[in-house]
Formats: C-alpha cells, structure tokens, sequence
C-alpha cells in the first residue's frame, strides 16, 4: 500500500477502538463500558463511517475482563444495535494468564477478527505485556482454527521483524494485515518519518492500519489517509477531541477521521468493502 | 491479600458511578481498570511490586497496619472469570 493507494481512491478502512482494557470512565465518563453502551457507540461508530469496531470487554464496575461470556454479551449488543460492522476482538491483556488469553477468540460466533500482539510493552514503571512467541503462535492457531483474520499490533519496529518470522513460520492468510502503533514509552516515536520506514519494513502484500495514541491520533490517521493506509481512531487510543477538552463519543473521533478522509478525496469504506479489502 | 490502599467508591467529589470502582486511598483518585488488577492482586500481579503508587507509600500502609487499620477493601471486587 503506497501513495498510489490515495491517489487512486482506494477505500480506507475507518477502525473504532471503543473502549480498550486500560482507562475507563475515571479517564473520560463518555467512554462506553457496559455491553449496552458499548453495542450503541459501535451503532454511533458505524453511522459516521466505521466499519470495524475493536472491542474490549468489562466487568460492571468498569473493570477488565477476557472472559467468553463478557465478550458475548459485547457482541450481541453491538448485532443488537449496529447494522454490519465487523467485530474484532482484542486478545492483550497485560499478566493475563495464557489461557485467559484464548478466551476473547471463543464466542459464538467468533469474531471475524481478532487482535494479535507482536511482542512485549511496558506498561506503569514495572509491568510488561510479554506477549512471547509462543503465546502469539497458540493464538494464531486457534484463530486460524475458528476462522478469525488476525490484526497483528505492531508496537514498534522490532515487531516488524516479527511479522516477518511470524509469515515465515505460519500461515497467516492473504493479505496479512497490521496495524503499525505511535507513541510514548515502547511505542515507535510518533514521527512522520517513522510511519514511511515502518511502511517500507512491511511483507510483500501486507496491508497496515495506523494508530497513534493520545495527540497523535489525528495527524497520524491523517498521514495513514494520505500513505494509502487504513486507520483507528476512538476512546481506547485518546480520550480528547482537542486539547483539554474531551472526546463527546467514539463516533465524533471516528466522523473527524472521515471527513479528513472525504476532504483528501479517499472514499470510506463499507463493512462489506472492507471485508472484501481484507479477505474476511 | 489486596492493596490496603484500595477502596470501592461510588462518588468522590463531583464524580460518581452507579457501580462501585476501585478508589486509591494513597493516590486520591480513581483507578484505571487495569491498575485494579494490580489492586486486586490479580493474575501474577502483586501491589507491592508491580504498583509504583504502593511502593511510595508502603511506610504509610505499614504504619496503619500497625495502627489496626483495615488490611481489607470495603467492598470486593469481581473477580475477573
């Protein structure tokens, strides 16, 4: 995917990231946690141009949870209220046992996607998501297994490398798609020129998305409309619409994006486009 | 054992929940969910190594422990299934 991409109107693929597993409503009280407020703003989101949602799950006082039966309840609320976007499932979760791992892969039906993390992030002053080798190959098998694509989360350069082993000792269906990660701490730092090298480190084939986290959010969207990328935007990456003032919804962050996109020319794309776009 | 700073809050100032959340006694705020595992003692998780917030204030919760204050949250929480 290159700037060709843009220039000839290929479709971008508009993520919304709900409501993550990290902050809650003490970071910002729009941000949705219930399974019913999570199935309204994946609607809201997919109204103003989302066609995929990644989705967390929660227990009711806010806090996480990779149990099956959360992530059901998160899903039939979203068939509930939205029309047909794609569902994706988060499979991080920092000390989460291994097998704790697996649970978000077990719905009924699977989810047609499902988050794969590259390797390791910091996280406070004394916490690692590990995410090892062996854990993300468990994961890719029982995705593989129940007919989910894999995202694979690419945090930082070093990852990139392991996509490329990962196809070398996998098989991660056509095309593989990651979405490359900008920010602090073990994040690639969030420069425009870092986006180019890590687009220029992907497989023959791959097709990327693109995140930054908190201010980065927008520019780097921005940059992925322009690089012929797709992008993720919503309250689990940044909770502010601008400086100092809150995001009001996922879907005021996700229509932001698409009217950027509309106004580069990139036409937004479909659930069904974007099915088509990554060989669901 | 949980953090003896952790407590289940419904409000605090202007902020309230219709579920109790995990509320830092230490910190004076609420928590993130993925801190309250840390809280919690969940999964490999232990307050006293992996929580920087605890660690800065461990002589204070050793002092209240001392005092006969409460090793115990106010209210559990759920337990992650």
């Amino acid at each position: 995917m290159t700037y060709d991409d843009y220039l000839a109107g290929e479709p971008v693929i508009v993520t919304a990231a709900l409501t993550g597993g990290v902050h809650g409503k003490e970071a910002n009280p729009n941000l949705p946690e219930s399974p019913d407020e999570i199935g309204r703003a994946a609607a809201a989101a997919e109204a103003a141009g989302a066609a995929v949602v990644h989705v967390h799950a929660r227990e009711p006082n806010g806090e996480r949870s990779f149990a099956t039966e959360r992530f059901q309840a998160v899903d039939d609320a979203i068939r509930e209220h939205a029309d047909d976007v794609v569902i994706q499932h988060s499979t991080g979760g920092t000390a989460a046992p291994d097998d704790v791992r697996h649970q978000p892969l077990r719905t009924d039906p699977p989810p047609e996607m499902a988050s794969l993390d590259m390797g390791p992030l910091n996280r406070y002053d004394h916490l690692t998501s590990e995410n090892t080798r062996a854990l993300v190959d468990s994961l890719l098998a029982e995705m593989r297994e129940r007919g989910v694509k894999p995202e694979l989360e690419v945090f930082n350069d070093g990852h990139l490398n392991e996509v490329h082993g990962l196809l070398e000792r996998a098989d991660v269906a056509d095309p593989p798609y990651a979405t490359l990660i900008f920010g602090g701490g073990t994040l690639t730092p969030p420069r425009p020129e870092n986006l180019l090298h890590a687009i220029r480190n992907l497989p023959e084939g791959a097709t990327f998305n693109t995140l930054g986290f908190g201010r980065h959010q927008l520019p780097f969207a921005t940059l992925g409309i322009l690089l012929g990328g797709h992008v993720r935007v919503g309250l689990e990456d940044n909770v502010y619409y601008r400086r100092g003032e809150l995001a009001e919804s996922n879907a005021q962050l996700v229509q932001r994006v698409v009217d950027v996109a509309e106004t580069l020319g990139r036409p937004v794309a479909t659930p069904d486009q974007a099915r088509e776009i990554l060989g669901l | 054992m949980t953090c003896p700073f952790l407590e289940y809050r419904s409000a605090s100032g202007d902020r309230s929940f219709d579920v109790a959340r995990a509320y830092c006694t230490a910190a004076s705020a609420f928590v993130q969910p993925m801190r309250a595992d840390i809280c919690n003692d969940r999964y490999d998780l232990q307050h006293d190594r992996d929580c920087e917030i605890y660690r800065e204030h461990a002589d204070e919760a050793t002092a209240g422990k001392a005092a006969g204050g409460a090793e115990e949250p106010t209210v559990d929480a759920d337990e992650d299934a």
